[in-house]
């Protein structure tokens, strides 16, 4: 399967009467984004703010980050099961908008989802500081049950990313990349002597809001498979889940799988990409050992020498993440977790919650409960109600001056366990 | 906690959801619980149901406490 990327730079973003993209600009309609927005008869408002790297500015209660894309040969569109049928993606060619992210912002459902800070030490942990935002909004109408605005939120940051791709369409891209997979037998033939490496992808699907969604199947409810690597860059596996946002993947990082980035990059020069294995983080035991016997039966049966696994959050799918560490290593599947750590505000306490002798090879994205001090912005986008609640945060975090005292897991993406971030440790 | 009150020479026994957990830590009697969201419950039961599943999980428990351990063990049954 091959996938073109053509990538369309953004450098700026302003609103005007119609929406379009020139000269590197993208000028938004907030009036019609916003009526298609509301459509969704669970949403009572919603609006549109810009803001750009640098400013004076915090976005929080962050819900999702998406990279706006639009697929423009090839079957299918972005975001299937979704914003299109589910025909099967990954292949033909599809724009990227590179510079601008869609941002999902309001009471969702409080203290679940983030902060981006554009400026100051906030900015440092999260790459989203480093991209003109266009920060959607929404309130929901009242009565209606959490996970209904929960989908409602999400499907509206889909709809806006999917909106602001179509007007590339006709554009030509600035940059194209191609990235291609080969089948089993055409890898061996072509690369008899390379090392064959897999990706094995965990997503987290504990339930109560905290989901992924592959093609529109909600993760939990499948038992693990495989992915094209390609059909990833297409939004085939979007984020439902943000709590502790500093390591949920957003659907950005889906888009934007820095692992998957990195394999290709080593494709055919020092070892041979095999492919992705998806698989979740579920509530119950037998879940888990059903899910990561699957994990190594699909990787010895691919004939893997080694394999990377990334996780999803923190807690009991440390057991999840042991669980297909130990499987693989007793196949004789070399093996490297990506990981991040809860170690304590001093960072002497036990890393995981679950480990074992196997897991010899580990990269940490992170201690999630360093003290990070974060100073009052001139302009918040969304509301600082939530800070004093949402996990990392405590009772006092938000401070008078309106400065925010609290645990590095406020901030999204600043551990994230696919290595989408600065931080780490040797 | 468990390890804490077992010092004490207290016996416990740890019900817990992940028991791989309870092992790497090091509980003793080890008694597997539902699932994360509701270890001790079961909401997709009825309240005559889930009464009975809970009374067992408590007996299971109780019957685990008082049995000799010379090693972690995990009451699967």
């Amino acid at each position: 399967m091959k996938l073109q990327l053509g990538y369309i730079d953004i450098s700026g973003v302003e609103f005007a009467d119609k929406s379009e993209i020139k000269n590197g600009i993208l000028y938004v309609n907030e009036k019609e984004i916003v009526a298609e927005v509301l459509q969704d008869e669970h949403l009572k408002a919603a609006r549109l703010e810009i803001t750009k790297p640098g400013e004076s500015c915090r976005i929080t209660p962050v819900k999702d980050v998406i990279q706006p894309r639009c697929k423009v040969e090839g079957p299918g569109g972005v975001f299937p099961g979704w914003m299109h049928k589910v025909d099967t993606v990954g292949s033909g060619k599809t724009h990227v908008l590179r510079g601008v992210n869609v941002v999902t912002a309001g009471k969702i459902v409080g203290f679940q989802e983030g902060i981006i800070d554009m400026t100051g030490p906030g900015a440092d942990y999260t790459p989203f500081s480093q991209f003109n935002n266009l920060v959607l909004v929404v309130e929901p109408k009242e009565g209606i049950h959490p996970h209904q605005y929960e989908k409602a939120a999400r499907l509206a940051g889909l709809k806006v990313a999917t909106m602001l791709g179509e007007l590339s369409r006709e554009l030509k891209a600035d940059e194209t990349e191609e990235f291609e997979t080969l089948g089993i037998k055409e890898g061996i033939e072509k690369y008899p002597d390379l090392p064959r490496v897999g990706y094995v992808m965990m997503l987290q699907s504990q339930g109560l809001l905290h989901d992924t969604y592959v093609y529109g199947v909600d993760m939990k409810q499948s038992l693990t498979t495989m992915i094209m690597p390609t059909e990833t860059m297409d939004g085939a596996i979007i984020s439902g889940n943000c709590v502790s946002a500093c390591d949920k993947n957003t659907t950005f990082h889906h888009l934007n799988n820095p692992v998957i980035a990195e394999l290709f990059k080593e494709h055919g020069k020092t070892l041979n990409f095999v492919g992705v294995i998806i698989t979740n983080e579920n509530v119950y035991l037998a879940d888990k050992m059903r899910s990561s016997d699957w994990t190594a039966k699909l990787a010895e049966f691919l004939q893997l020498d080694g394999a990377i696994v990334s996780q999803e959050g923190f807690g009991n799918p440390d057991t999840d993440l042991i669980m297909n560490c130990k499987k693989l290593e007793e196949r004789g599947i070399k093996t490297v977790i990506i990981t991040d750590e809860y170690a304590g505000q001093d960072g002497k306490s036990q890393s995981l919650a679950d480990a074992d002798a196997a897991a010899d090879a580990v990269v940490t994205g992170g201690n999630a409960n360093m003290v990070v001090k974060l100073p009052a912005l001139e302009r918040v986008i969304g509301s600082t109600e939530f800070v004093n609640v949402i996990a990392g945060g405590h009772d006092g975090s938000l401070q008078a001056d309106g400065s925010i005292e609290g645990e590095l897991q406020m901030i999204t993406g600043a551990t994230n366990e696919m290595g989408f971030n600065k931080l780490s440790a040797r | 906690m468990v390890k804490e009150i077992e010092r004490t020479g207290l016996p416990v026994v740890h019900v817990c959801t992940v028991t791989p957990i309870s092992m790497t830590v090091g509980a003793n009697r080890i008694v597997p619980a539902v699932a994360i969201p509701h270890p001790l419950g079961n909401p997709g039961l009825s309240r005559e149901e889930e009464y009975e599943l809970r009374s067992k999980l408590v007996e299971k428990s109780l019957r685990a406490l008082e049995t000799e351990v010379s090693d972690q063990t995990i009451f699967e049954s």
